[in-house]
């Protein structure tokens, strides 16, 4: 989907940041460096909740007077829904905050052009692999505190089961709730699996704890970028052939699902 | 007038200075020149003294990432900026991206101080929003936090921000060379840079204060366990 330059307007990414974890915001950064250089907006900012510059004071660096608002988050949840509308002021699709309208979209993870990113890094491990033998398992947290946690991922998945992919199976598993992604092998008949991580960056998640999950490494080891950044595909674990992506956020084209949202944040709420 | 312009009077009015970075104009022929204070002085030497030379904006997010000995700066005002670098830039707007990743909303937060117009928000306020685990950093007590405002903030434990903020409307800091910084690390005169502002307590201190407030919480505990057999 194309979108039409904004020359006057902002483009606001927001995401969540570590204190911890220097890797957490690249894919924020680097998404917003492709945006910037497609030169569609007057500037491009990222805020965070847990880095600087926060998403208080993201207004100070702003210059436009429309600001469109993006979460680069994976769901929609308690976040976007009540994190990023408290901090920013925000208390509907468009808001007027100390002179600025802000328009708030809805967040990357939910949109459906997500299920063509999906299906690119799944072909990309694992090239030249029939799908007809292979299960496709997109993973998340998942948390028993927020079902949209998970439904952005069900929904992806019945998306790429329906969209003629070809894959013997497309399912759903998560980190701390059934179906557990521990269970990989179990849940797949297929001799070749591609496990694709449905986070925004190769941070704790997708680069520690799931590895450990999937049997791929015995202990929780370092940030991404302290080793080396590509794993050894494919695994041969369990009796079956395992292919395993990096974060789903990782991918630079993300940059066109925060465009989407825009095109369609304008479409629904400007045309009104 | 935009944040870029504003940066540019500044810089013509005698500014040269944000953190650690020297700013400098009009240097072989580069309209903007930046690189740590400590090496500004070969930065004005041939070939920039051998310093490592970045053009545009781009490595700005990498060279503020990390400190020389490897470790994350996880706040943006830590003095402890990499040096061996100089950064040239075109133009106004790209000296603000790359100012913005040096030391995120700077040059914003200034301007909207010097008009009127930054807000600040307390120590309360910011712990009193914290989600999750983070959430028990709000029971921290006021000498606690005020406590912590000197084991942590300041130059001497390698902040360079100035604080604005006060634990709530009717409290401020304690008075401790942290509460006193002005946001200029180095020897310099106030119209000389535009100093580091802190609107509100950081992340690193919200995590801190989340410690101290588990700390205060086992402390009572535990004296609550020992007085009834006293």
């Amino acid at each position: 989907m194309s979108i039409a330059p904004k020359p006057t307007s902002a483009l606001l990414i927001v995401g969540h940041g570590s204190t911890e974890n220097p890797d957490s915001s690249t894919p924020y950064f680097d998404h917003a460096d492709e945006i910037r250089s497609r030169g569609l907006f007057a500037e491009v900012h990222c805020c965070f909740w847990k880095e600087e510059p926060s998403m208080r004071e993201a207004i100070y660096m702003i210059d436009s007077d429309e600001i469109y608002v993006v979460p680069d988050f994976i769901s929609e949840g308690y976040f976007t829904q009540d994190v990023i509308p408290r901090e920013l002021q925000l208390t509907g699709p468009t808001t007027v905050v100390r002179g600025k309208t802000f328009h708030y979209c809805l967040p990357v993870g939910v949109h459906r052009s997500m299920t063509d990113l999906i299906l690119r890094r799944a072909k990309e491990v694992a090239a030249g692999i029939d799908p007809a033998s292979t299960t496709l398992i997109i993973t998340g947290h998942g948390t028993g505190l927020n079902q949209n946690s998970t439904k952005a991922i069900r929904d992806q998945a019945d998306l790429i089961a329906a969209s003629g992919a070809g894959y013997a199976a497309v399912l759903d598993a998560y980190m701390e709730e059934p179906p557990f992604i521990a269970e990989w092998d179990k849940m797949s008949d297929t001799p070749n699996v591609v496990v694709v991580p449905f986070f925004i960056s190769d941070g704790l998640h997708s680069y520690q704890d799931i590895p450990v999950l999937l049997g791929m490494e015995d202990e929780v080891g370092a940030a991404a970028s302290q080793r080396e950044v590509f794993r050894h595909n494919p695994h041969h674990l369990r009796g079956k052939t395992l292919y395993y992506t990096s974060a789903i956020g990782t991918e630079r084209l993300l940059a066109d699902v925060i465009l989407d949202q825009i095109s369609d944040f304008d479409k629904i709420h400007k045309s009104l | 007038m935009s944040l870029a312009t504003q940066l540019r009077d500044l810089l013509r009015s005698g500014v040269h200075r944000i953190g650690e970075l020297e700013l400098q104009t009009d240097v072989y022929g580069f309209p903007y020149v930046i690189c740590h204070m400590a090496d500004a002085e070969l930065s004005t030497e041939p070939a920039f003294g051998g310093l490592e030379i970045h053009e545009g904006p781009d490595d700005a997010r990498d060279l503020s990432t990390y400190a020389e000995d490897g470790t994350y700066r996880f706040t943006k005002g830590q003095t402890n900026l990499k040096r061996g670098w100089v950064m040239v830039l075109e133009s106004e707007g790209d000296l603000m991206l790359a100012l913005d990743q040096f030391y995120p909303a700077c040059v914003g937060l200034f301007v909207a101080r010097q008009g009127g117009t930054l807000e600040i928000e307390t120590l309360r306020d910011k712990l009193n929003r914290q989600t999750g685990m983070y959430r028990f950093a709000r029971s921290i007590s006021d000498p606690g936090a005020q406590k912590l405002v000197q084991e942590i903030c300041g130059p001497a434990h390698q902040c360079a921000k100035k604080i604005l903020w006060r634990l709530d409307a009717d409290t401020p800091l304690d008075d401790s060379e942290a509460s006193r910084f002005n946001g200029i690390p180095g020897d310099l005169s106030e119209s000389e840079a535009i100093p580091l502002l802190c609107r509100e307590a950081c992340n690193h201190f919200v995590a801190e204060c989340r410690k101290a407030a588990k700390a205060e919480f086992e402390a009572k505990a535990a004296a609550a366990e020992i007085k009834p057999s006293a």
